[in-house]
């Protein structure tokens, strides 16, 4: 018995496997990935500041932007991601020229750009959608390869734009064909789609795929988004939690807690004496670096009145303490802008009741355009730093 | 080519800045398995889902060769994509559900969600196979009895 033939680049015989197709689906891909990146790259520094970077506490909704279109944009690219290769998948089995030339050399080249491109972005697409569940099968730390492979994307992406350059001009304008299919190939009325309804149909997916996700980041959408792992309204006092007290290694306080600050003069308060100090009311999001955020009503003391009753200079930078055992997030700190926001609250109540323990029961920092991880909790202690 | 070569040497540095993160940041031992996720992240593609996606595209083309059927298979093809790539997405979701320590993430029910969703993309799909069908049918009887241009 013989063996059929391995499919060649002939073999696939659809006119839509054409570079005009792969030009405006690569168009959609790029733009998604560019959003993406932006925004990732804007959570990142929100994380890891640099010196010379100084990010303003306001406006006090746009972390939950950026980070809401982070991955929503990552989540629309699986779509666009798949269709794109679909496109171009007959260039996998063209013949490498030979015998050995320049050209060859520039073939194997290219497609070393486009394996390290296509491998890097399903993977960081794969480990950012587990990300928002929480899961972590793989046995690479997340955070850093998907920073990493965020800067390995881009740098293929722009080496494959500059490979691509001739055809992408060629193919960038519209052409006839994107109304009717062109005239050498089977006619529209039995393959049944043109290049304008694969178009079209490509971006019904990724809306489709938008809209029944990105309730996580857009509460009026909540209740269908069914391909989101979160939903705004669930969880203790009507907000979801990330990380649990219980995972926090965090149970209730004893009858000697104390809340102390530390700086020019040195601060211990019971929660009885924090909750005698003026409250103040902020209603500020939270906006967790894995895409979901619902708005919530805070009650508590400001930092900046906290900073002046200890005597610190308006400018001051605060290093927050939890009690959380471990973990990368157990202190932050409020750069000066943030801690001397009149929104920022040492907060003692959420939503009209007494934090729950997984909110960060007795007492946590709320912060306008800050990621969730950010918003310390379990807080016991302030430290000045000047 | 000036401006080709250009892009490709940002390119090139920006991956190279990439790959100095990724060995600066990641412990050898999680270092050296990385390319195998990334091996294995091309086969997914490569070697499942787009095969995947052309053989189901080809079998949908053979079957609009049928009589009538390429009246209707754009909304036979629009259907089968959109309930693949929704159950793609939804995959992970229904492996995870009801395993991890937080239950606040994956609170909803997904598995009677996810075939909630697909039966609404399924009979959304229906509809427009039955206008597009009724519409065709219409036409044609309207041709044959001669009421096509004869006013």
């Amino acid at each position: 018995m013989k063996l059929p033939a391995p499919p060649t680049e002939k073999s696939f015989r659809s006119p839509l496997h054409h570079p005009r197709v792969a030009t405006v689906i690569g168009r959609w891909l790029a733009t998604a990935v560019v959003i993406c990146f932006l925004t990732g790259l804007y959570s990142h520094f929100q994380q890891h500041t640099p010196g010379w970077l100084h990010i303003p506490s306001r406006p006090a909704e746009l972390y939950r932007v950026t980070q809401g279109l982070h991955v929503l944009s990552g989540t629309i690219a699986v779509p666009l991601l798949v269709a794109k290769l679909w496109t171009v998948y007959p260039k996998l089995f063209a013949k490498l020229p030979w015998p050995p030339s320049r050209k060859a050399l520039e073939n194997v080249l290219e497609r070393g750009s486009i394996l390290v491109l296509v491998a890097a972005m399903a993977l960081e697409l794969f480990i950012g959608f587990l990300n928002t569940l929480q899961w972590y099968p793989w046995p690479f730390p997340f955070k850093e390869t998907h920073y990493a492979l965020a800067w390995i994307i881009v740098g293929a992406l722009f080496v494959h734009l500059a490979v691509k350059l001739p055809l992408i001009r060629a193919n960038w304008r519209r052409t006839s064909a994107d109304r009717t299919a062109p005239a050498e190939s089977l006619p529209p009325a039995i393959t049944g789609l043109t290049r304008r309804g694969l178009f079209r149909t490509v971006a019904g997916a990724a809306t489709l795929v938008g809209i029944t996700s990105v309730g996580q980041s857009a509460p009026a959408l909540g209740p269908i988004a069914v391909l989101a792992p979160r939903k705004p309204n669930v969880g203790p006092q009507g907000l979801p939690v990330n990380r649990t007290a219980e995972a926090a290694g965090v149970t209730a306080i004893d009858a000697d807690w104390r809340f102390t600050v530390k700086g020019p003069q040195q601060l211990s308060y019971t929660l009885d004496d924090l909750r005698t100090l003026p409250q103040n009311r902020s209603d500020l999001p939270i906006a967790c670096v894995e895409g979901w955020s619902q708005g919530a009503r805070w009650e508590g003391i400001r930092i900046r009145d906290l900073l002046q009753l200890c005597g610190a200079r308006a400018d001051s930078r605060v290093r927050v303490v939890s009690m959380e055992k471990g973990g990368f997030y157990a202190t932050s700190e409020l750069p000066p802008e943030f801690a001397h926001d009149p929104l920022t609250l040492l907060a003692l109540r959420l939503n009209g009741t007494e934090l729950a323990l997984d909110h960060g029961f007795p007492a946590r920092i709320i912060a306008p355009n800050r990621p969730g991880v950010l918003q310390t909790k379990w807080v016991h202690r302030l430290e000045v730093i000047t | 080519m000036k401006a080709r070569l250009a892009l490709g040497a940002v390119g090139v540095g920006l991956g190279l800045w990439g790959l100095w993160l990724l060995v600066d940041a990641v412990q050898v031992p999680a270092l050296i398995r990385l390319p195998i996720w990334l091996g294995g992240a091309v086969f997914a593609d490569d070697a499942f889902l787009v095969p995947l996606t052309v053989g189901i595209g080809w079998l949908v083309t053979r079957w609009s060769i049928g009589p009538d059927h390429h009246r209707t298979v754009g909304a036979v093809r629009t259907t089968l994509l959109y309930v693949g790539i929704t159950t793609l997405i939804a995959i992970p979701l229904l492996l995870r559900q009801g395993k991890g320590v937080n239950p606040t993430v994956l609170p909803r029910d997904y598995l009677r969600d996810w075939l909630l969703l697909e039966a609404t993309i399924i009979a959304a799909g229906v509809v427009v196979y039955v206008v597009q069908r009724s519409r065709f049918t219409f036409k044609r009887s309207r041709a044959s009895s001669g009421d096509i241009g004869g006013r």
